[in-house]
């Protein structure tokens, strides 16, 4: 785990971490009731438990850098600064989504905001990231790709290529395994035979980090060395960010293959209700925190009820947007 | 204004669920995040809290299959 030397970042970022985790906190909890009330009917991996993880991440990023995420990226998404409202749409389908209602939230991509796209494939992602790292380097952009996934992934075989021609040809690229100890159904013991996924890191010649991914301070630090360094030419970073997710691996999932006293230690060390503590004891107030809530449960409400009364794309749409020219009716 | 109570989808492969059981008697208060019922599918049973406050209208019956989407209560 990394050590706790660096100064701490300025007042300005920690905010922007809370703001980012209060917002994905903010849009799960609006999802979930709406998917239990039967208003939206859509397929959906709660966050809970990781926000901290994606907004220190990102908040360590240039809004005009890549991500590249999976399916269980909401998050990722939300924290890389899409519109609420232009993702929540997507979401639900509507034309007025990111995709124009035709991807869904299995894929969203959003380039003004870097997120250039989200995969449904496990370990997909690692490749597609590569080749925006070195289409970066190519043109000395100096933008970082980061891309995220599970730690499941990293058995997949990309996973591997991945890293080693990235170490190879020293891309401006972040691979930041989430590691929240299970791959869908399956603990990591009886899916890895690594111990740590943190040691595969020397076999490819790439610096590796493991961090506590719920600890806005050591993920915020771990993630502005790794971007440091692929400015700076230095090559890729594997980051291994500890994590935990409290709703299963989609929502409807009862978890009960999650131990009982392992789900209750992790609830009890809660991220989100840890780093409004720790604010507070930095001399942030009370007010401050719960104007920044009010601020976004308003987005969160405007975003949902867009996305309700936004209509869906004509069936005529199926045509358009899938090829460079649009295809003749 | 009523919030309506649909059949949730809450699985990959489900289009219906079985309405096992109400955990709050019609006309009673609920309140948001309390277990409001349960119901069954692909042999698993699920409990679905309510996601309002309010008193609990009850339209659908136990027993029943539904299919998602089907409204089943009202909470005013």
């Amino acid at each position: 785990m990394t050590g706790d030397t660096a100064a701490e970042p300025d007042r300005s970022v920690l905010l922007d971490i809370y703001r980012r985790a209060n917002l994905i906190y903010q849009a799960d909890e609006k999802f979930r009731t709406m998917i239990m009330g039967g208003q939206l009917q859509i397929i959906y991996y709660s966050p809970r438990g990781q926000e901290i993880l994606s907004a220190a991440l990102m908040a360590a990023l240039n809004p005009d850098d890549y991500l590249v995420t999976t399916y269980r990226g909401v998050h990722d998404q939300l924290a890389k600064g899409i519109p609420p409202r232009d993702l929540w749409a997507e979401f639900a389908g509507k034309k007025t989504g990111t995709c124009k209602g035709k991807g869904g939230p299995m894929h969203i991509t959003h380039p003004e905001t870097g997120v250039m796209v989200t995969t449904g494939i496990v370990g997909s992602g690692l490749p597609i990231a590569n080749g925006l790292a070195l289409a970066s380097q190519l043109e000395g952009d100096g933008k970082v790709t980061v891309v995220c996934f599970g730690d499941a992934a990293s058995n997949i075989g990309a996973f591997h290529e991945s890293l080693n021609m990235a170490q190879i040809w020293k891309l401006p690229v972040i691979f930041v395994c989430q590691n929240n100890l299970y791959g869908e159904h399956t603990p990591q013991a009886m899916s890895t035979g690594a111990k740590e996924l943190i040691d595969r890191a020397p076999g490819y010649g790439i610096k590796g980090v493991q961090v506590n991914g719920n600890d806005a301070f050591a993920m915020y630090q771990a993630a502005s060395e790794a971007a440091a360094r692929a400015r700076a030419g230095e090559g890729p970073t594997f980051i291994e960010a500890k994590t935990f997710r409290f709703f299963g691996h989609l929502l409807g999932d009862d978890s009960h293959y999650i131990p009982k006293e392992e789900m209750a230690a992790a609830k009890l060390a809660d991220p989100i209700p840890g780093y409004r503590k720790a604010l507070l004891e930095r001399q942030v107030s009370e007010a401050e925190l719960d104007a920044i809530d009010a601020e976004i449960a308003e987005v969160v409400a405007e975003a949902a009820a867009h996305a309700l009364a936004s209509d869906y794309p004509d069936t005529d749409e199926i045509r358009i947007d899938v090829l460079g020219m649009e295809i003749a009716a | 204004m009523a919030t309506e109570i649909r059949i949730p989808k809450i699985g990959i492969s489900m289009t219906e669920a079985t309405l096992s059981e109400w955990l709050v008697a019609d006309g009673a208060a609920v309140e948001a995040g309390t277990p409001l019922y349960a119901i069954e599918m692909d042999k698993s049973t699920n409990e679905v809290d309510a996601p309002a406050s309010g008193t609990l209208k009850i339209l659908g019956e136990v027993g029943e299959v539904y299919e998602v989407g089907t409204l089943v209560a009202t909470i005013e």
